[in-house]
């Protein structure tokens, strides 16, 4: 009788949890961000460990680059049919950054490693907002580290390979629509970590001084929680009903294939096309399994069922005067989440980029880039019932500076 | 150095403007009163309009009651101060109610009632006088009351309703001319009329044993009255149908269980006692209800009321419990006395039982001791309870249409939801305690209940009124606490 009572409490509990869509971050090079994140088909210099592991061995010298990003965003939402109940997220400042490092072994082979951080979310709703029981604050990421090697087949062919050692982080938590004596809501927190590999490979072909393409290919990578912790906090009387207990999950990041051309038109302009093609049909629902049942159930699980998407970029780099290049870039990225599937976690929506930057060369060794991105995401109203999301209208806007130092030896 | 804080300190504004100033905004119409006039707003109604939950009134129950969810929201459309009569901080539990303690070992939920903080000024203990508030209100809502009551002459005196002895100054005076003198002062521009549930719930709530149905011709003629003196000078307003009264917990939570453990003992049925008070007295008044007939989610019709819910268990065994109990509550409302002397009660049982017949030492659900009446709607009582429902609701309609005012129809809403809904990933249906939309008493709903009430009569309230009233957050209300 009491599971009969209770079985609708909280009834979608954990479902709806997680990453979100566009929680792919592309933020890998501050030169390259300045220029729409093209680089592809480009030797981007220490980057190239990220860009493509092809066009790493056509690098001139050794160097190591050490970069960051601060990432200001801010999520609105407000309620279907109505004027009066909204929301805004209060996100921390993201940090995602860059480590690069490439050695010429042999003029034609090159090592190097790279530390990056292609996917990551920090969403903070709070705990006052109507749609809380979906999410309060998610926080997701993942750093990736790349040892990899290149090789100069010809001067005008380079190719390579690496390898991904990924560590993944997820930290969900969400309002329980269960109150105690007192009114306040019961909160679930889930914490988990794991670890993968996967791989990054790409060719090079530069067949004249003007032009020059690349293609790439970083694989899928499953982050598998294997030994979570899911914390819930409930009015005593219901507390043996959400246990404290263990969880697994996989989280997919997803792979992504790269097809780049850097056009040179004069020794001062490098302009870049590139197109990703991001294979987020690989993220088809998000599944908990816990160890002891919660709340009547030792799983939830809710649908994603996201679609391959595409990002088109487009930039450019004049170079002012040896030491001083302007930058400009600008992008187009498809939504992969389809309607009904929208989530709080990171409202996705078909999203453009601008960006802006400047490379300087501060000594004969020492290069600093610094950029600029704002992303603007189209507003969108979606039911999200079919992810359990929570229906509304969602807005976003990002402002992303970033800087970089690089020591080339 | 002052130059270099004051570039840092321009620096620094103009990123924060950039930056903030640069935040996503979503454009949404601004609220509007459109054709209606929300200045001054008052609720006339009975417990469902003035906060009544959990099986009591208190201040937090009148704090989240519709019409002051409804006022609340109308004030971003250009409504005034909605004034009600709160009980104090001090006597914050009112009438007392009822609060979820726990659970039994078989995970029923256990009920107690909360009994400090009363507002009780006097009277008795089963007839309680609360506090008085003779201020000018705006919501007038009466807890109990019916249509049939508004010209009833002393129903404002300490032998009528408490609610209303509360409120009024002058005993004689009936509740239609308290409405009549409240909408004066008021000067009120708009008003919401929920009434007619008392109507029916009085008798379908004593399972059709006590009580009586509102005939239809009282029932126009009040309702016509209390109208009038709404509309006088062409007032807008809101007019709300009767709910399905059966469609509430109190009556869809027993009757699955009971079905379901008759089913595992392969009992056929079981016997009851039909119909009113005044004619059960005898033999033939008893019927035999299939087990089929008890409706659950496969089907069925008769319902159990949630006061039965304690004398379900004893299906199948010898038991007096019921006619005990009742003879204990018959002793307190003749002594006034919360503990009688058990000779009266004992006496009173003898007279019960020989007048009904029953023999206790028979298993309960045996022709010789049959299911107590009101514990129970049978077909007959619910056919009477469903036409009654279809008449007040038709003269509603016909008279929102007759008088051009804003209707929502509770009726047809509470029908489409039996099957349940989700908003903002909470589920919601008719479920007793885990359906979060009604309170521990099984009829009346929760704030959050109430919440999602006032946003449908807001949605009917615009499109009536060309208005943009915004919709309430329904997660601010709560839902049944849990110790």
């Amino acid at each position: 009788m009491k599971s009969k009572l209770l079985a609708l409490l909280g009834g979608t509990l954990l479902s709806g949890v997680a990453m979100a869509g566009g929680y792919q971050v592309n933020l890998a090079s501050q030169r390259q961000i300045g220029m729409g994140h093209t680089g592809t088909g480009l030797v981007t210099g220490t980057s190239s460990i990220f860009f493509n592991p092809g066009a790493m061995s056509h690098v001139r010298e050794n160097g190591v680059t050490i970069g960051a990003s601060g990432i200001f965003s801010k999520i609105a939402y407000s309620a279907p049919e109505s004027s009066g109940v909204t929301a805004r997220t209060d996100n921390p400042a993201g940090t995602p950054f860059q480590v690069y490092a490439v050695y010429g072994i042999t003029d034609k082979l090159k090592a190097g490693i790279g530390v990056y951080t292609p996917f990551g979310s920090t969403v903070k709703w709070g705990n006052q907002w109507n749609g809380r029981f979906g999410l309060e604050q998610l926080k997701l990421s993942a750093i990736y580290i790349q040892p990899t090697l290149s090789y100069a087949i010809t001067d005008k062919i380079g190719i390579g390979a690496g390898l991904t050692y990924v560590k993944g982080k997820v930290n969900l938590q969400r309002s329980i629509p269960v109150q105690d004596q007192e009114g306040n809501y019961g909160k679930a927190e889930l914490d988990g970590d794991g670890t993968s590999v996967g791989y990054n490979v790409g060719v090079y072909v530069k067949p004249s001084d003007k032009i020059s393409l690349g293609l790439s290919y970083r694989s899928k990578v499953d982050v598998d929680v294997e030994e979570g912790d899911a914390t819930f906090t409930v009015a005593s009387s219901l507390k043996s009903r959400f246990p404290d207990t263990k969880f697994k999950a996989s989280l997919p990041l997803p792979a992504t294939l790269s097809l780049g051309v850097g056009i040179m038109p004069t020794e001062a302009w490098t302009i870049a096309i590139d197109v990703n093609r991001v294979e987020w049909s690989a993220y088809k629902s998000l599944r908990f399994d816990y160890a002891d049942p919660v709340n009547g159930s030792t799983f939830t699980e809710n649908a994603r069922n996201y679609e391959d998407s595409y990002i088109y970029r487009i930039g450019a780099e004049y170079k002012v005067t040896d030491a001083l290049a302007l930058r400009a870039g600008a992008y187009y990225d498809n939504s992969p989440v389809q309607e009904g599937y929208l989530t709080p976690e990171t409202p996705d929506s078909d999203a453009r980029g601008i960006s802006g930057g400047i490379g300087y060369k501060l000594s004969e060794n020492f290069n600093l880039d610094a950029s600029f991105l704002y992303i603007n995401r189209k507003e969108r109203t979606d039911a999200g019932d079919k992810s359990g999301g929570i229906a509304g209208t969602y807005k976003a806007v990002a402002y992303i500076p970033g800087i970089s130092f690089t020591y080339n030896f | 150095m002052k130059n270099l804080f004051y570039k840092t300190g321009m620096l620094a504004l103009f990123a924060s403007v950039l930056l903030t100033g640069c935040s996503p905004e979503i454009d949404t119409p601004a609220p509007s009163a459109g054709e209606a006039d929300f200045t001054s707003y008052i609720a006339v109604g009975n417990s469902l309009s003035a906060g009544y939950a959990d099986g009591g009134l208190t201040r937090k129950g009148q704090l989240a009651s519709l019409p002051a969810i409804l006022a609340q929201q109308l004030d971003y459309a250009g409504g005034g101060e909605f004034k009600q009569p709160l009980f104090s901080e001090e006597q914050a539990n009112g009438s007392g109610y009822l609060r979820l303690a726990g659970f039994t070992p078989q995970g029923l939920p256990i009920t107690a009632p909360v009994t400090d903080k009363l507002a009780i000024r006097g009277g008795t203990a089963t007839a309680p006088l609360y506090t008085k508030y003779t201020e000018n209100v705006n919501n007038l809502s009466i807890p109990g009351i019916k249509t049939a009551d508004i010209n009833v002459q002393g129903y404002g005196s300490v032998q009528g309703n408490p609610y209303f002895e509360r409120l009024t100054n002058n005993p004689s005076q009936t509740y239609l001319a308290y409405v009549g003198a409240q909408a004066r002062a008021a000067k009120h521009t708009f008003f919401s009329l929920w009434m007619a549930e008392n109507d029916v719930l009085g008798y379908a709530t004593a399972g059709g044993f006590a009580g009586t149905l509102t005939p239809q011709k009282s029932f126009e003629d009040n309702f016509t009255a209390l109208l009038d003196t709404l509309t006088a000078g062409n007032k807008k307003g809101i007019l709300v149908t009767v709910p399905d009264v059966t469609a509430v917990p109190f009556f869809t939570t027993v009757g699955p269980s009971v079905k379901a453990a008759l089913k595992a003992k392969g009992a056929p049925g079981f016997v009851a006692f039909t119909g009113a008070a005044d004619n059960v007295n005898n033999l033939a008044n008893r019927v035999l209800i299939p087990v089929g007939n008890i409706k659950d989610a496969s089907g069925g019709k008769v319902l159990f009321t949630l006061t039965g819910a304690a004398y379900a268990p004893l299906l199948g065994t010898p038991t007096g419990k019921y006619w005990k109990d009742l003879a204990k509550d018959q002793a307190r409302k003749q002594t006034g006395e919360d503990k009688p002397n058990p000779l009266v009660v004992n006496g009173i049982l003898t007279v019960l039982l020989s007048r009904y017949a029953v023999d206790t030492t028979q298993s309960l659900g045996t022709s010789q001791n049959p299911w107590p009446s009101a514990l129970l709607l049978d077909e007959t009582e619910l056919n009477s309870i469903s036409s009654a429902t279809t008449g007040f609701n038709n003269f509603i309609k016909s008279q929102a249409a007759a008088k051009d005012l804003a209707l929502w129809d509770s009726n047809a809403f509470f029908n489409s939801i039996q099957g349940g809904f989700a908003v903002n990933n909470v589920g919601y249906s008719p479920a007793y305690i885990s359906g979060n939309l009604f309170s521990l008493d099984g009829v009346h709903p929760t704030p959050r209940g109430y919440a999602v009430v006032a946003n449908e009569m807001i949605k009917a309230i615009n499109a009536k009124y060309n208005a943009n009233i915004p919709q309430v957050d329904i997660t601010k209300y709560d839902a049944v606490l849990f110790p």
